[in-house]
C-alpha cells in the first residue's frame, strides 16, 4: 500500500454553516481523554471516565469584509451564548468529522506591520463523529 | 459567478495605481530603462506562498518595492531617497503588510547610478476562477 499523505491542503470545514476556507490558516480537532489508571494484584487497569473535545481555529481577520466570519462568530457569541453551533470538519475526502462547539467571542487587533489574526480555542458540546 | 482575477490585474497594478501619487516614475514589473527617481515593484522571496488551508488558490504574495533616486551626491541622494520612501509608506493601501526598508546601495545602471533601497511589503490573493 502506497503511504497516504494530506496535508493542511486537504482541510476545510465550516462553523453554524459558514465556510472558513478563505480566511483560516490552521484548523485542528483535538480529543483529551480522561484515563484513570488503577493498580491492582494483577497488573494496571485502565478506565476512560471523560473524553472533551477542543477545536482550535487560526484564522485571518476580516472584520471589514462583507459578510465577516468575525462579526458571525461575535454575533453568535453575544446574541445566544449558549446555542451550540454545528462544526463540519473535513480532514481529508472521506473523512468529515461532526459536533457542536460552544459559541466564543473572537479576539480583535493585532500588531503594527501584520495581519490581523483571530486564535480560537472552541470547546466542543458533542464528541465528535467521524 | 465571480469575475475571474490575476495577481497583475487585482494586486500588481491595484499597487502601483496607488503608489501614482508619489513624485517618482512607478513601474509594475522591472522596466527596460528606469527614470529616477522611481518606484519598482518586483517579485519578493518568496514570491507566492500558500498559508491558508484548503485546496483553493489561496495565496500571500510578497513583493518588493524597489526606491530608486539619482546618485549624485550622497548627501543629498540620501534625502531624497528617504523623502521617497517615506511617500511609498504612505501611500501603500490598505491590506498590504509593510516590512522593513533594505539598507540604501548604490547601483550602476547604464552610464548613471541609482541609490537603492528595497520595501517588502506582502498582501492575500485568492483566485476567482
Amino acid at each position: 500500500m502506497p503511504t497516504t499523505i494530506v496535508t493542511g491542503r486537504d482541510i476545510t470545514f465550516t462553523i453554524d454553516g459558514d465556510t472558513y476556507d478563505a480566511q483560516a490558516t490552521a484548523a485542528t480537532l483535538t480529543i483529551e481523554s480522561t484515563i484513570n489508571t488503577y493498580q491492582t494484584l494483577d497488573g494496571k487497569a485502565y478506565y476512560t471516565t471523560d473524553t472533551q473535545g477542543t477545536f482550535d481555529v487560526e484564522m485571518l481577520a476580516d472584520w471589514t469584509a462583507g459578510g465577516s466570519l468575525c462579526a458571525s462568530l461575535w454575533n453568535a457569541a453575544d446574541s445566544a451564548p449558549n446555542t451550540p453551533l454545528a462544526v463540519v470538519f473535513t480532514a481529508a475526502s472521506g473523512s468529515v468529522f461532526n459536533f457542536s462547539v460552544q459559541p466564543i467571542f473572537p479576539s480583535a487587533g493585532g500588531t503594527a506591520p501584520d495581519a490581523q489574526t483571530v486564535s480560537l480555542s472552541f470547546t466542543c458540546v458533542t464528541t465528535p463523529t467521524l | 459567478m465571480p469575475t475571474p482575477t490575476s495577481i497583475q490585474a487585482n494586486v500588481r497594478a491595484p499597487l502601483a495605481t496607488a503608489l501614482a501619487g508619489v513624485t517618482a516614475s512607478v513601474y509594475e514589473s522591472v522596466p527596460e530603462a528606469v527614470i529616477p527617481p522611481a518606484a519598482i515593484i518586483v517579485p519578493g522571496t518568496p514570491y507566492l506562498e500558500t498559508t491558508l488551508i484548503s485546496s483553493s488558490i489561496q495565496l500571500k504574495v510578497n513583493f518588493t518595492i524597489s526606491a530608486a533616486v539619482a546618485y549624485n551626491n550622497n548627501a543629498g541622494a540620501l534625502d531624497n531617497l528617504e523623502k521617497l520612501v517615506i511617500q511609498i509608506l504612505a501611500a501603500i493601501p490598505s491590506g498590504y503588510i509593510v516590512g522593513d526598508v533594505s539598507r540604501p546601495s548604490i547601483v550602476a545602471l547604464g552610464s548613471s547610478n541609482l541609490l537603492i533601497s528595497d520595501i517588502d511589503v506582502s498582501t492575500y490573493y485568492k483566485q476567482e476562477n
